[in-house]
């Protein structure tokens, strides 16, 4: 059991075969019906914090509670209000969870995702080396959670970019070749699935954003922005939703048309500051700056930054 | 369990054991509505003694209906509440007892389906709302008309669990109805009413059984009542195989697959809210008079006759041959137990089990295999031989792996087909030939009559070359297009794009298909089921034994429940999925006995169990901190979105929520904290409470009761079995009782009070019985099983006569059929333009129209409501009688007395008579036209010549020159 898991676990191990007494103390909280692989997950996460609740049952039972909360977000899938879910993102920094199942909820399910980048399941609460990539291996353990994406995200995306650099490739073929008259958005869609991944968008009207070069006479009409991955790769606008999103889906083909994609962390404008995002490049040297970022995965320090998602 | 399923199942497999019900309809005088008097025999030809009514599965229903506007406030859905009651009394009309139970706090075991409909029906009014608001502003801006938003909040459905305000309201509500009933119909005079609130904990179903388990195990119990149980849910059947009475009939309404939904946005029938147009209202009527009337059919009530499910049983189960004498009532017991493999409330379905693909025949056939060797039943008066279900399991399992392949290829067969099918409905829109001219095909009842056929052999012959004319030039098109193609084309019209068009079918067409990582049809179905559900490897036999280990308690505590009862009110099934069948192995010793003396919870804590933190509002302030504080110490309790596994399914809705379980020390010891904040009022909302009875002043316990509370004696005491039917319980003074002479206030506005109040209620509690008692699942002595019905397997050879079935409940019905007389009055006044009768005169004879003898049938779309006003003209929308589509009121009428001499028990019930001066009749009826197939409905009882003579405003009709037969004729 023990030797199934990885370094972070048998740390663990180790450290609970010196004292045994806290290896009863601590097997005593396990759920009978709890997987040896969730338990240890759980277990580690238990052992790290609970230096940091007071002793005696209730404090005990609000550390069983958070656990149970993580379990629960990384095995089942669930999603806890904001304040939870920062709090066990918090909580859970080091602990590692290797090929953490990937589930969809009932609001991706519906069509309904609120949460730009959440798609993957990398939503920085919990390291899922093997889930974000979708490939088997594991990976070290990123740096802690510091504000804007962590520098290795590039490494990680790069490999699935360029698997989606093909498939979008061989797309075009099928259509006939990039042009105007295309269901941009449909061919992007449909690349990205075949990927197994699956795209964001954040669609915000026009006149919210504050960030709008000076002069711009238009004020009506949706800005969409599109994400995969928590990778962004354009911005359009439109009269409507959908017009916005098709705009975005051809700037974001367009970046697919040179030899290859890059993913690179850039510095956008996002709510009036600056902030680092993770961005997909083609080799073309940029004209301009991006535009400014609709939605944004990553902490930023001023937590009022963490807008409310906007939906589809 | 998979309820429209396996109900579907078992009606298409077992179809006599369902009877339409027929329902005498209340008539309206003077605009004033008489009720109907249910103290006259059932119209249904069959006398039942108890009526027991699941209460969910009419709040449900009444107060946020699938097919109609929703009502306005909490008043109007009570007021449906006891609209829908009332309905169902006057169908079934028990003679003794109408037993009422809403659902109490379930058993652990039922949390898991709780939390999860619950969670969901938050998300899904969420959603509904802002659809709701999104397409709105929408619609507005495309410049179309909506009405205006109502004010009213939204309903949420989460708030019928008990320990709500609403559930604490429907109860004072219903208790009032009860009091009104017994005190002013004379239908409810001598029954005796029991009322199981919310506070009483268990489920409606299970508190019923409870009831007549624990009445029949008594001696005064008469084991030949007839009992009636009204509910949808499949698990019912269930229940009333499981009670081994003889007479035992459940009610419920018809399945109607795809009934219409009005759209929530703009009320109109037709298109769903997302293709509301806010179209301008099609106007009902002339002058948009019929606006009010609903526009779609009424629901109805159909008999699920469970004698006539025992007589199928019996044929399928019988075993020859056996080592020793075969015991039907046994093995319905097994039948029922091997039910819930297939799905039940406390378990998940096995995986290779799949009521669609026969299953439970599949069961059958193993379970006959393995009683013949060894020798033995399931199970017995609810407890498990756990040897023999391995048996079965196991044999189940050795299919396991050809059903999942047999299932792909099924699936993959049904989508091809479904694709062609489409492909051909796309390319033939329309029949693909419609004649023209003079034969075309005209709208029933549209405007101008048909024509009269002139020259029809030339028409036929125009028809004809035009036709060979269209195939010519097929021909040369398809030509054309092959000499374009070269010879890549074949023949025939439309095959040159369908390379094209397939190509695009395959890559986008199709619906994104949910990605299925398990592919149970492949090799290491097993390991990966385990790996993706559990997230377990195959080899983590530890683990795998814990998800047999608690399967096989939950068959245990399920089938101890229907037979039983409660076993634990703690136990509950720890995971989202079932093992396979295969994994059954060595299960005998994995199961001894419960955990005695296990509480359910109080209502508040149950609603802290099942409710997302979304519905918190039915919660005290402080208890619904504990939903949303990160320093709750039971906040992963509630998560705000949860992952669903569509396992399979299409739909989000039948996929597998997976949901967090409630650690229940854990809720325990956090709501501690918060107990001392309740409030008086919610303390007693929180509390257990007493089922109650009531009688009226007529009925024999009556005066029993009144002296308990006059002699305030505060210790239980109990019913004299002579006194109520044989039946026993301890009766206990209530602390606000319902007393005769004292009057109810009522409180819903719109209702009065009831000044007249001959109502007593009293708390009531079922017999008791030692702990370890066991109710014997047996066919108590001196019940005297029901007639068969079905048809003999040897009726051919030992009889010459036709085999006549029976439908309905009585075997002596009479059949209605029309004699010569009928026929010729029929045939007579049938409009010639529409194939007349027999006896037609010509086509262009049409003076009757518009006489005193109107057939024009009425306008298509309004089935219902009195708005003939005046017109003797009849529609019936009882699909039972079909003569009478066309046939108009008078004809009815006068075939009716045509042949009421010869039929002897035809009866009148609905259409009220007056002789006249000079020897005519007059009959008066509702405007509404379902009456009159009512009328014609033949009753065991003869026509009575008294009469009471009902003054009728919208129609009198006068039939001249008959002859009222004496009572002694009929």
């Amino acid at each position: 059991m023990m030797a199934r898991k990885g370094t972070g676990g048998d740390t663990v191990s180790e450290y609970l075969d010196q004292n045994p007494h806290l290896a009863r103390w601590v097997e005593s909280l396990r759920d009978p019906c709890e997987s040896s692989k969730q338990w240890a997950a759980r277990r580690e996460f238990i052992l790290r914090n609970m230096e940091a609740f007071p002793a005696g049952q209730a404090g005990l039972d609000r550390l069983l509670s958070l656990s149970m909360a993580w379990a629960n977000h990384v095995f089942l899938g669930c999603r806890y209000p904001q304040p939870v879910m920062d709090k066990i993102r918090e909580m859970a920094d080091g602990v590692e969870v290797h090929e953490a199942p990937v589930r969809k909820t009932r609001d991706e399910l519906m069509g309904r995702v609120k949460r730009p980048g959440a798609p993957g399941g990398e939503d920085g609460c919990v390291k899922r080396p093997s889930a974000s990539s979708g490939e088997g291996h594991s990976r070290g353990v990123p740096p802690p959670a510091k504000p804007g994406p962590s520098p290795h995200a590039p490494a990680q995306h790069q490999p699935f970019f360029n698997r989606l650099y093909k498939a979008v490739a061989w797309k075009l073929v099928s259509e006939g070749g990039f042009g105007p008259n295309l269901d941009h958005f449909e061919i992007l869609r449909s690349c990205v699935e075949t990927s197994k991944a699956s795209l964001s968008c954040v669609i915000v009207p026009l006149k919210d954003i504050p960030d709008l070069p000076a002069g711009r006479a238009q004020k009506e009409g949706q800005v969409c922005e599109l994400r995969c991955q928590g990778v962004y790769l354009g911005t359009g606008y439109g009269r409507d939703e959908d017009a916005a999103r098709a705009m975005a889906s051809k700037e974001a083909l367009k970046t697919f048309q040179g030899r290859k994609v890059t993913v690179k962390i850039c510095r956008r404008r996002f709510r009036g500051r600056d902030v680092e995002d993770v961005v997909l490049v083609d080799e073309q040297p940029r004209g301009s700056a991006f535009p400014p970022a609709l939605g944004y995965p990553f902490p930023v320090r001023d937590s009022a930054l963490l807008a409310p998602p906007t939906s589809l | 369990m998979g309820v429209p399923a396996f109900f579907r199942w078992l009606s298409r497999k077992y179809p006599s054991i369902i009877v339409h019900c027929l329902e005498e309809k209340s008539k309206e005088c003077s605009g004033v509505r008489v009720p109907v008097d249910t103290s006259k025999p059932n119209p249904n030809e069959v006398e039942f003694d108890n009526l027991y009514l699941d209460m969910n599965g009419i709040i449900h229903p009444c107060t946020h209906p699938e097919d109609k506007p929703a009502p306005k406030n909490e008043d109007e859905m009570m007021v449906a509440i006891f609209e829908y009651m009332d309905r169902l009394f006057n169908i079934v009309r028990p003679r003794r007892v109408l037993y009422m139970a809403i659902d109490g706090v379930a058993p652990r075991a039922k949390m898991n389906q709780q939390r999860s409909r619950r969670f969901r029906a938050s998300k899904e009014g969420v959603e509904l709302a802002e659809e709701k608001h999104k397409m709105r502003e929408e619609v507005i801006q495309r410049g179309g008309y909506l009405p205006p938003e109502e004010i009213k909040e939204r309903f949420d459905s989460n708030c019928i669990t008990p320990g709500t305000e609403f559930m604490n309201n429907l109860a004072k509500c219903l208790r009032y109805y009860i009091a009104d009933r017994l005190s002013n119909n004379p239908g409810w005079r001598n029954i005796t009413v029991f009322l199981s609130d919310a506070s009483v904990p268990g489920e409606g179903e299970h508190k019923i059984m409870d009831f007549i388990r624990r009445q029949r195990a008594q001696p005064n119990h008469d084991p030949n009542t007839h009992h009636c149980l009204c509910g949808a849910d499949a698990d019912l059947i269930m229940l009333g195989l499981a009670t081994h009475e003889p007479n035992f009939t459940i009610i419920r309404e018809e399945f109607k697959p795809n009934k219409p939904r009005p759209c929530s946005l703009c009320g109109q029938m037709g298109h769903e809210i997302k293709d509301c147009q806010g179209m301008a209202k099609e106007k009902k009527g002339e002058h948009d008079e019929f606006a009010d009337s609903i526009p779609v059919s009424e629901q109805e009530f159909i008999f699920i006759r469970l004698s006539i499910l025992r007589e199928y049983l019996e044929r399928e189960l019988t075993m020859a041959s056996l080592p020793f004498p075969y015991d039907f009532e046994r093995s319905v017991d097994d039948w029922v137990f091997m039910c819930f493999f297939v799905g039940n409330d406390f378990l998940p379905h096995l995986p290779s089990l799949e009521i669609r693909e026969g299953a439970i025949d599949r069961l059958v056939g193993i379970y006959k295999d393995v009683v013949h060797k060894t020798g033995g039943y399931l199970t017995e008066s609810g407890f498990v031989n756990l040897e023999r279900v391995e048996l079965i399991m196991q044999a189940v399992g050795v299919a396991e792996d050809n059903i999942f392949k047999k299932r792909k290829e099924d699936d993959e067969g049904f989508k091809r087909r479904m694709k062609e099918k489409k492909k051909r409905m796309k390319a033939e829109q329309g029949p693909a030939y419609l004649p023209t001219g003079q034969f075309a095909p005209q709208a029933i009842g549209g405007q101008g009559r048909p024509h009269a056929i002139e020259n029809a052999r030339h028409a036929a012959y125009e028809m004809r070359m035009q036709g060979m004319n269209q195939h010519n030039m097929n021909a040369a098109q398809s030509l054309k297009a092959k000499m374009r193609n070269g010879n890549k084309s074949s023949a025939g019209p439309g095959d040159q794009d369908s390379r094209g068009m397939k190509r695009k079918a395959e890559d986008s067409d199709s619906e994104p298909e949910p990605e299925d990582n398990v592919r149970l049809w492949e090799e290491g179905w097993k390991q990966r089921y385990y790996k993706t559900k559990f997230d377990v490897d195959v080899t983590d036999d530890e683990f795998r034994k814990k998800v047999v280990k608690s399967y096989v308690e939950g068959l245990c505590w399920v089938l101890r429940y229907y037979y039983q009862g409660c076993a634990s009110w703690k136990w509950y099934f720890p995971f989202h999925y079932a093992p396979f069948a295969s994994d059954f192995k060595d299960i005998k010793n994995m199961f001894t006995d419960f955990e005695k003396g296990t509480k359910p919870f109080m209502p508040l804590e149950q609603l802290m169990g099942v409710f997302p933190a979304a519905s918190g509002n039915f919660l005290p302030t402080s208890w619904r901190a504990l939903m949303s504080d990160p320093d709750s110490s039971i906040i992963d309790f509630y998560p705000d979105d949860f992952a669903i596994d569509l396992n399979g399914k299409k739909y989000a809705w039948q996929g597998v929520a997976l949901l967090p379980f409630v650690d229940e020390r854990r809720l325990r010891a956090a709501l501690e904290q918060v107990y001392p904040d309740l409030t008086t009022d919610e303390s007693k909302r929180n509390s257990l409470g007493s089922d109650v009875v009531f009688v009226a002043k007529s009925h024999p316990l009556c005066d029993f009761i009144i002296e308990l509370y006059h002699a305030e004696s505060h210790e239980g005491t109990e019913i004299p079995a002579e006194l109520c039917h044989g039946i026993l319980g301890t009766l206990n003074l209530d602390d606000d009782p319902i007393l005769p002479n004292k009057p109810v206030e009522s409180p819903i506005p719109m209702l009065r009070d009831i000044s007249q109040n001959s109502a007593v209620g009293i708390k009531f509690m079922d017999p008791q019985y030692k702990e370890d008692y066991i109710f014997k699942a047996v066919v108590l002595p001196g019940a005297k099983i029901p007639n068969k019905v079905l048809k003999p397997h040897d009726w051919e050879q030992s009889n010459h006569r036709p085999w006549r079935p029976q439908l309905g409940f009585n075997p002596n019905r009479q059949q209605a059929h029309l004699d010569q007389s009928g026929f010729r009055a029929l045939g007579h006044h049938v409009n010639r333009n529409r194939g007349g009768g027999q006896y037609g005169h010509g086509p262009s004879q049409s003076q009757h129209r518009g006489g005193p003898y109107s057939n024009a049938p009425p306008p298509s779309s309004y089935h219902q409501g009195n708005f003939h006003r005046g017109q003797p003209s009849s529609y019936s929308c009882n699909r039972k009688r079909t003569f009478s589509q066309y046939v108009s009121l008078s004809h009815v009428l006068s075939m009716w007395l045509g042949s009421c001499v010869k039929h002897q028990d035809w009866r009148v019930s609905i259409i009220s008579l007056r002789i006249g001066s000079a020897g005519s009749l007059f009959l008066g009826l509702r405007g509404s036209f379902r009456m009159v197939n009512l009328a014609i409905t033949n009753s065991p009882t003869p026509i009575s010549p008294t009469f009471t003579p009902v003054r009728v405003k919208n129609i009198l009709i006068k039939v001249i020159n008959v002859n009222i037969p004496d009572h002694s004729c009929f």
